[in-house]
């Protein structure tokens, strides 16, 4: 019997496919908006029937992820506040260092690897990157989304810079996705071709083992096993 | 295949040598028709009673552009016999109706044209008052219908009086009573044969691509110091990405439901000022009370929000240039130190095997 161990509670996984979903209706309507120029958006647009048929389904996606980041960070804070939950998100300067380790792993300076906690340093990165662009989208998204209200209480200008950060922030998460969470999830040799952790919540003792140690230690009590670095990941 | 490679070399010197006989045939043909219809009061009463003119002017029929080369018949087929064969007219507009379709056969392409534009399906909703060909060039008096320019102008004027008045009061009307080549005349927008209805909801929404012929031509608008820029910098904002995507682009619903702000919305449309003129209702001065047209809470730093057809830089905007510039920067950024960090951990895979 293979044993395994709960790493993303019911909660977390339904959180995680809906993000993922809404992100790739903001993606799929938003993108044809920024390059309307380009045939290929036009296209698409025609496809959803027009841009106001498009504009809908974006506002719509971006208010529900506006409500899920509030009802994340709500939770989040509640669960942290009774004791629930450890802040097992919050980056600290073992972060930095596990960084520069792996780093000097890769290029070959150092054979030693860093040992990770629930959430290694990349995790924490996307979390974090996430999180912040995530309300950065929000924000900007709502200005765009009421331009007369804002401009009521701001000054015309932050009506086209709300649109800038807006069009840029969703590019770069969007590039971010593509390289940097596509790899990890699904092209990274570990776990290619699918890490289904977060979809069945369930991760291997031999995943725990290599990828977080020191929680498996605090989980178990066991002392993290001495693994040849030439093997790990 | 013989016959067909020579048909051209016949008809080239069949017209040749119609050319050389025309004028003379012409001439004598206007002469005996014009011994009845040169008298100065010549009709005749129609079975309703009214009487129609029969008369024609011969100076006027000689300089007109077919007075070289057509003959009465050529037009007025079936009247070469005298006396004429007799015809049952009921009434003027049945008279003048009968000659609706005479140049089709020589302007087979203007007639196919203009069986597309609004004034043919006028016609064909039953309203007699729609022009056909004569209306807008005249029968015996066809001059060339453009000059000069502001001729045509005055074409559609006879009908649309006042829409003629509003255009001659702006600012391309006012350059092309100057004699100005280049502004744009009714036909330049609404087209002369093939007019679509200005009202109908696809026509309107697609107006900004017939403003981009004039407004992006470098040399035309550098004559004027006028930006080319205008129309990318509109299509890329807002509206203008609504103008282009909308899907009402083809919807051919009439009555002109307003989709987005157009050109046409804020510059005006037959009453057009340059953007400096006082009364413009682009001015800043002026501004507010143009966005509320379609936006009636809009508040006095509203029209803020749009960067007056200008590209953010130092000079103008340059809050929004600094985020443009930030992220042209942190974007590779972020992501090539990812793709890197990918690319690191892949050739360290492969080293450990």
């Amino acid at each position: 019997m293979k044993e395994t161990f709960v790493r993303f509670s019911l909660r977390q996984r339904v959180e995680h496919t809906l993000v993922m979903s809404l992100f790739i209706i903001l993606a799929v309507t938003g993108f044809p908006q920024k390059f309307s120029d380009a045939g290929w958006a036009r296209g698409v647009l025609r496809l959803m029937g027009g841009v106001e048929i498009a504009r809908g389904l974006h506002r719509f996606a971006g208010i529900a992820f506006a409500m899920l980041a509030v009802g994340h960070l709500g939770t989040a804070i509640v669960l942290v506040a009774t004791g629930k939950s450890r802040l097992s998100m919050i980056p600290g300067r073992k972060d930095f260092a596990d960084a520069i380790k792996t780093l000097r792993y890769y290029l070959g300076a150092s054979d030693e690897q860093a040992s990770f906690d629930r959430f290694d340093y990349r995790q924490k990165f996307e979390y974090w990157g996430i999180i912040m662009g995530g309300l950065l989208m929000v924000a900007t998204g709502l200005i765009l989304y009421f331009p007369l209200i804002v401009t009521r209480l701001f000054p015309g200008v932050v009506i086209p810079l709300a649109k800038v950060a807006h069009s840029n922030e969703g590019l770069m998460a969007f590039l971010v996705v593509l390289t940097w969470h596509i790899y990890n999830a699904h092209l990274n040799p570990d776990v290619f071709p699918f890490d289904f952790t977060i979809f069945t919540g369930k991760i291997s003792r031999h995943r725990m083992e290599t990828e977080h140690p020191l929680e498996l230690q605090r989980l178990t009590g066991d002392a993290p096993p001495r693994e040849d670095p030439k093997k790990g990941a | 295949m013989r016959a067909s490679s020579a048909a051209p070399l016949v008809f080239v010197l069949a017209v040749m040598a119609t050319g050389a006989l025309a004028q003379d045939a012409v001439e004598k043909e206007v002469g005996s028709c014009l011994e009845c219809h040169g008298e100065p009061d010549f009709t005749t009463q129609l079975d309703s009673g009214e009487t129609v003119s029969l008369t024609v002017d011969k100076k006027m029929i000689l300089a007109s552009v077919h007075g070289k080369g057509l003959r009465c018949t050529d037009c007025h087929a079936g009247m070469g016999e005298i006396p004429h064969p007799e015809r049952k007219v009921k009434d003027a507009s049945e008279f003048h109706a009968g000659f609706r379709d005479t140049c089709k056969p020589c302007h087979f392409d203007k007639y196919a044209l203009s069986l597309d534009g609004v004034h043919a399906k006028q016609l064909a909703k039953g309203n007699e008052a729609a022009p056909g060909c004569v209306d807008c060039h005249g029968s015996h008096d066809v001059s060339p219908s453009s000059e000069p320019r502001t001729r045509i102008s005055d074409t559609c004027a006879a009908c649309h009086p006042d829409v003629a008045d509003t255009y001659m009061n702006s600012v391309h009307g006012k350059a092309l009573a100057e004699g100005n080549p280049d502004v744009p005349v009714c036909i330049d927008c609404h087209r002369a044969h093939d007019i679509s209805d200005p009202r109908v909801t696809s026509w309107l929404v697609k107006t900004p691509e017939l403003c981009a012929r004039c407004h992006t031509d470098e040399a035309k608008m550098k004559k004027y110091g006028l930006s080319t820029n205008v129309v990318q910098s509109y299509l890329s904002d807002f509206h203008g990405v609504t103008a282009r995507t909308s899907r009402a682009r083809g919807v051919d619903t009439q009555g002109g439901a307003r989709v987005t702000a157009l050109c046409i919305d804020c510059h005006g449309v037959h009453d057009i000022t340059a953007t400096d003129a006082a009364n413009s209702p682009v001015l800043r001065a002026n501004l507010v009370k143009t966005c509320r047209k379609c936006h009636p809470t809009a508040s006095e730093s509203f029209p803020d929000a749009w960067l007056s057809h200008y590209e953010p830089s130092l000079e103008k905007a340059p809050l929004v240039y600094g985020v443009k510039v930030f992220y042209v920067v942190f974007i590779p950024f972020i992501i090539g130190g990812l793709v890197l960090q990918v690319m690191l951990h892949l050739w360290r895979v492969v080293v450990n095997r």
